[in-house]
């Protein structure tokens, strides 16, 4: 068995818009690097190429308005693709790893879908986590997020789930793009503590990353339990970036890499595609490669600094904060549960910076004793591509008893019957099939 | 007339060509370790009662570089490498490497000069290889000229290849380093004996990507002429039968058949160099891949069933041979009409089993060879299937090889064409080839060479590695004009090595607008051209009857 399988895309004809981050040449450097240091000939990696997923791979993860099929392009469909292969070769024991250094990413995508947020139309990781429960059985995942964004959309994804740990440290949200991720956003009742966010002071460097990872970050993986632990391995942490004000160097991602020992990595943001992605890249793949990558390092190293000394003290309150909150998080649970009763429901306002769109969603989670029960969804979005739009949306969790189905469809039907809304949908995420009624 | 040498395992053949018409043909034994022996002999039998003053080329395919690295008759070498931060490169190529300060970065920038004052040269050939110095070489020039008065025979990654891949440079520089000793030895052997046989004509050497290159030029870059005999044998396909369609020609030979795949009537060229001891090299060869089965090959009979092959024992029984092999198999099968019936019956029967008729022992084997050859055609295609795809419209269409017909070519390909056509579900063709078909293939093969092209408009330049060429970007630059440049130096480059001007292709080609910040915008384009492998002319006829 090879140690690691290796998914690159870069997607050379794809972008956003001419002058966005998400350009064509985004990894040509990366590519460049990679092809130089004979990456792709070494006898421990297999190459891969990636497969176009099929719409019902993605609707696992995504409920689309007024359909996922009309929001994406072919370049969704490889990305997404790439993630799928990456999970068959770790899956089919194939490789011990696998890395889909694959674009465009995902991580800001949401469970229902208007347009494209924050660079993201789909959730690559969602929808490879999905993928993992429906073809292999996998029970329990971790997704940690290495990003310098707060990961919203697999934050959105994953809140209701207590089987999906997801762990996201990043740029305080005060300062930065999404401006969510704070320490309270800890999961919906019944799966209060496994959406851990963890916010750290701009200039935060290896130092501070790796003292936070040693002293938390590690104990709650280990505790958690994973079958599959999953890195979201943006790289905007990066002391070279453009968009945030982090001091990561590509030695302390790769060794955070080591250490995380994730079976497969998802490639998400890094925009100093010049100065950081081909280096951290490498550092990431020789990682976990089981190779040595000591020798990575970035030719310009001007634009680094010394982390502020108020970092350290940010990332040891995370470590007494946030750890209480893990080690109480079953107490937590049932009592949140025994005052929310049957129901839970949460309100949202989400925007779509790259398309100006608004959508207001009320997310309402039905508890059963029986089985993991459903959600309804009411979404409705001004300014989409398609004008205004509302949708109301069931969603069948896995296993689902069939008097939960019942009283599901009936609420759907119910709503179509009532004119609630322009599209009544049925989300199966089981299959990936989503009826329209 | 064109002269055309190729030097196989088992026979070195000759043919001159003229006028589209084989003139004469011979064949002599390879003689182990002394290569040049067997070329003299099939030259004087080839070149009896010839006017070998109208012969206008010589080309010669050999093992002579396969050779010398099996035979160790190789040169020390000094390999001393730059690759700068990255990768750990310590045992990456197949000698310690002595590791020297200087990196060059992606856009071609260095970051730290060459480490000269570092460096130590104990040996006479020396190969140098920095990370990027496709994108910048002068660091390896200038390690290059700190040791010229010390080392002999100095060989520049980047002269080698003018491609991304440290590795492969690397390796190629060294391979080239420590054969060259054994190859100039060669090459001159082979002026001196072509002299003293009249013949003055120029002599090019066919290198493993199907083109030739002058004696004065492979010189440099030895490694290249690695591995020719299967670029021979398509090259000779093409002469006798250019394929039409897509298809798979698999070349059957006394040891090995040569499997290649063929798009719009071109052999298809490997994506990566070839690997040479397990080491990947930056070597341009044809999608190829010769397997361990000829008519040739030893057939035995083991534990768990019949082998046949990789080994020969001589000729096969049906022809005086001592050891049962293939060819007796597809005799007694009456599938090939050669040699002793009887003999080949005879061959076969020390398998059988009681009741077992000596057909039956001949279908097994054929069955096993035949399973043999079927599985490299599905690890091919697979290669080819999964070959790096970095645009979403190459993944919408996807760029599988979907053959639609099987060719065979050579003695055994007779016997094996029908029963493979069948399991591959393709349909079946034989062309009326020679059996000096490899020979006539290096006689015809045409010169290939190849060049490219990056410019990065923000920094101003653009740069031709492969001529050492580092120029300011002229105005009205683009696409069109990147392309005439380099079109305009690969004609310089054949006028300089004496080749004929031929129309170069664009085999690879990339263009991307950058920004470098919000508002400064750029292009880079890269370009590669290659003059195409080929053949000179099809053959028409012949004279000499096969
Ligand atoms: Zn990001
Ligand atoms: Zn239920």
């Amino acid at each position: 068995m090879k140690n690691l399988g290796l998914v690159f895309f870069p997607a050379f004809d794809w972008l956003i818009s001419p002058g966005h981050p998400e350009r064509e040449e985004r990894l040509l450097y990366t590519r460049d690097q990679l092809v130089e240091e004979g990456i792709f000939d070494l006898p421990c990696i297999k190459e891969y190429r990636p497969r176009l997923a099929e719409i019902c791979d993605l609707q696992r993860a995504h409920i689309g308005v007024p359909n996922i099929g009309k929001l994406i392009t072919p370049a969704h469909l490889t990305s997404a693709g790439g993630c799928l292969v990456a999970a068959d070769a770790v899956m089919k024991g194939e490789t011990k790893k696998a890395f889909a250094l694959v674009r465009p990413p995902g991580h800001h995508a949401m469970r229902v879908v208007h347009g494209i947020r924050g660079f993201c139309t789909i959730n690559i990781e969602a929808i490879m986590v999905e993928y993992l429960r429906s073809a292999y059985g996998v029970k329990r995942i971790a997704v940690i997020d290495t990003d310098v964004h707060h990961g919203d959309g697999s934050e959105d994804v994953f809140y209701h789930d207590p089987n999906t740990l997801y762990i996201s440290f990043h740029q305080d949200g005060r300062t930065l793009y999404p401006g969510t991720g704070f320490v309270e956003e800890a999961g919906t009742p019944g799966a209060w503590g496994t959406n851990i966010n963890l916010p750290l002071l701009p200039s935060t460097g290896d130092e501070g990353l790796h003292r936070l990872y040693d002293n938390l970050i590690a104990r709650i993986l280990d505790e958690f339990k994973p079958d599959i632990i999953v890195n979201s391995a943006g790289q905007d942490n990066h002391f070279s970036d453009p968009l945030a004000s982090m001091n990561v160097t590509a030695q302390g991602y790769a060794s955070l890499n080591k250490k995380i020992n994730a079976d497969i990595a998802v490639l998400e943001g890094g925009y100093s595609v010049e100065g950081a992605l081909p280096y951290v890249n490498t550092g990431i793949i020789l990682a976990m490669a089981g190779l040595d990558y000591s020798q990575v390092l970035e030719p310009d190293r001007s634009d680094l600094r010394h982390q502020d000394k108020r970092c350290n003290e940010r990332v040891d309150e995370l470590v007494t904060q946030v750890g209480r909150l893990w080690d109480e998080r079953d107490i937590t649970r049932e009592k949140l549960l025994k005052a929310c009763g049957n129901t839970f429901s949460r309100k949202k306002n989400i925007y779509y910076d790259e398309e100006g769109i608004r959508e207001q969603q009320i997310e309402t989670i039905h508890y059963c004793n029986d089985c993991e029960g459903y959600m309804s969804i009411k979404t409705d979005a001004t300014n989409t591509r398609f004008g205004s739009q509302n949708a109301y949306i069931i969603v069948l969790h896995r296993g689902i008893c069939p008097k939960c189905r019942q009283v599901a469809y009936d609420k759907a039907l119910q709503a179509k019957k009532g004119r609630q809304a322009q599209y009544v949908l049925v989300q199966d995420i089981e299959t990936g099939i989503i009826e329209e009624l | 007339m064109l002269l055309g040498i190729d030097v196989g395992g088992t026979y070195t053949d000759a043919v001159l060509i003229k006028d589209k018409v084989i003139l004469a043909q011979g064949k002599s034994t390879t003689t182990h370790g002394e290569v040049l022996k067997g070329i003299l002999a099939v030259l004087d039998k080839v070149l009896e009662n010839q006017p070998v003053e109208t012969i206008e080329r010589v080309v010669i395919s050999s093992t002579i570089v396969t050779n010398a690295l099996t035979e160790g008759k190789t040169s020390p070498v000094d390999l001393i490498v730059m690759p700068g931060p990255g990768m750990n490169i310590k045992t990456s190529f197949p000698i310690e490497p002595q590791i020297i300060t200087g990196y060059v970065d992606h856009r071609g920038k260095i970051t730290a000069p060459a480490g000269t004052k570092e460096v130590q040269v104990k040996e006479k050939n020396v190969a140098i290889s920095g990370k990027f110095s496709v994108r910048n070489p002068e660091n390896e020039h200038l390690l290059a000229n700190t040791i010229k008065e010390k080392a002999e025979k100095i060989f520049l990654g980047s002269e080698l290849s003018g491609e991304l891949n440290f590795i492969r440079r690397t390796n190629s520089a060294y391979y080239s380093a420590t054969v060259a000793d054994t190859f100039d030895d060669f090459c001159k052997h082979i002026e001196n004996s072509l002299k003293e046989r009249n013949i003055t004509a120029p002599v090019q050497i066919l290198k493993a990507d199907g083109g030739t290159l002058p004696i004065t030029a492979i010189q440099k870059q030895p490694v290249d002429s690695i591995f020719t005999g299967p670029a021979a044998s398509v090259l000779g396909i093409m002469a006798l039968t250019p394929p039409k369609v897509n298809c798979i020609s698999f070349d059957v030979g006394g040891t090995t058949t040569d499997i290649a795949f063929w798009e719009n009537g071109k052999p298809l060229l490997a994506k990566n160099g070839a690997s040479i001891n397990g080491y990947p090299t930056a070597a341009r060869a044809f999608h190829m891949r010769s397997v361990g089965i000829g008519g040739d090959s030893i057939i035995r009979k083991e534990s768990g069933g019949f082998t046949v092959g990789p080994e020969r024992f001589g000729p096969s029984m049906a022809v005086g041979g001592t050891k049962p092999a293939l060819a007796d198999a597809l005799v007694v099968l009456k599938l090939v009409d050669y040699g002793n019936y009887d003999k080949a019956c005879e061959a076969l029967k020390q398998f059988a089993d009681a009741n077992e008729t000596v057909e039956e022992v001949a279908k097994k084997v054929l069955e096993v060879a035949l399973v043999t050859i079927e599985k490299v055609i599905a690890e091919m295609l697979y290669e080819w299937s999964i070959q790096p795809v970095y645009t979403v419209d190459d993944v919408v269409k996807g760029t599988e090889f979907v053959p639609s017909e099987i060719i065979g070519v050579g003695g055994g390909a007779t016997g094996l064409i029908d029963a493979l056509g069948d399991r591959l579900n393709l349909s079946t063709s034989i062309p009326t080839g020679g059996m000096v078909a490899n020979a006539i293939g290096a006689a015809l093969a045409k010169p290939t060479l190849s060049a490219s092209l990056r410019a990065d408009t923000t920094e101003g330049f653009y740069i031709i590695p492969e001529s050492d060429i580092h120029e300011r970007i002229p105005s009205g630059f683009g696409l069109a004009k990147a392309t005439d440049i380099l079109e305009k130096e690969l004609d310089k480059k054949c006028a300089e090595l004496g080749i004929s001007k031929q129309k170069a292709e664009v085999i690879a080609s990339e263009y991307f607008h950058t920004m470098h910040s919000y508002y400064e915008v750029g292009e880079i384009i890269y370009l590669r051209m290659q003059l195409q492998p080929g053949i000179l002319f099809p053959i028409e006829g012949r004279e000499v009857v096969f």
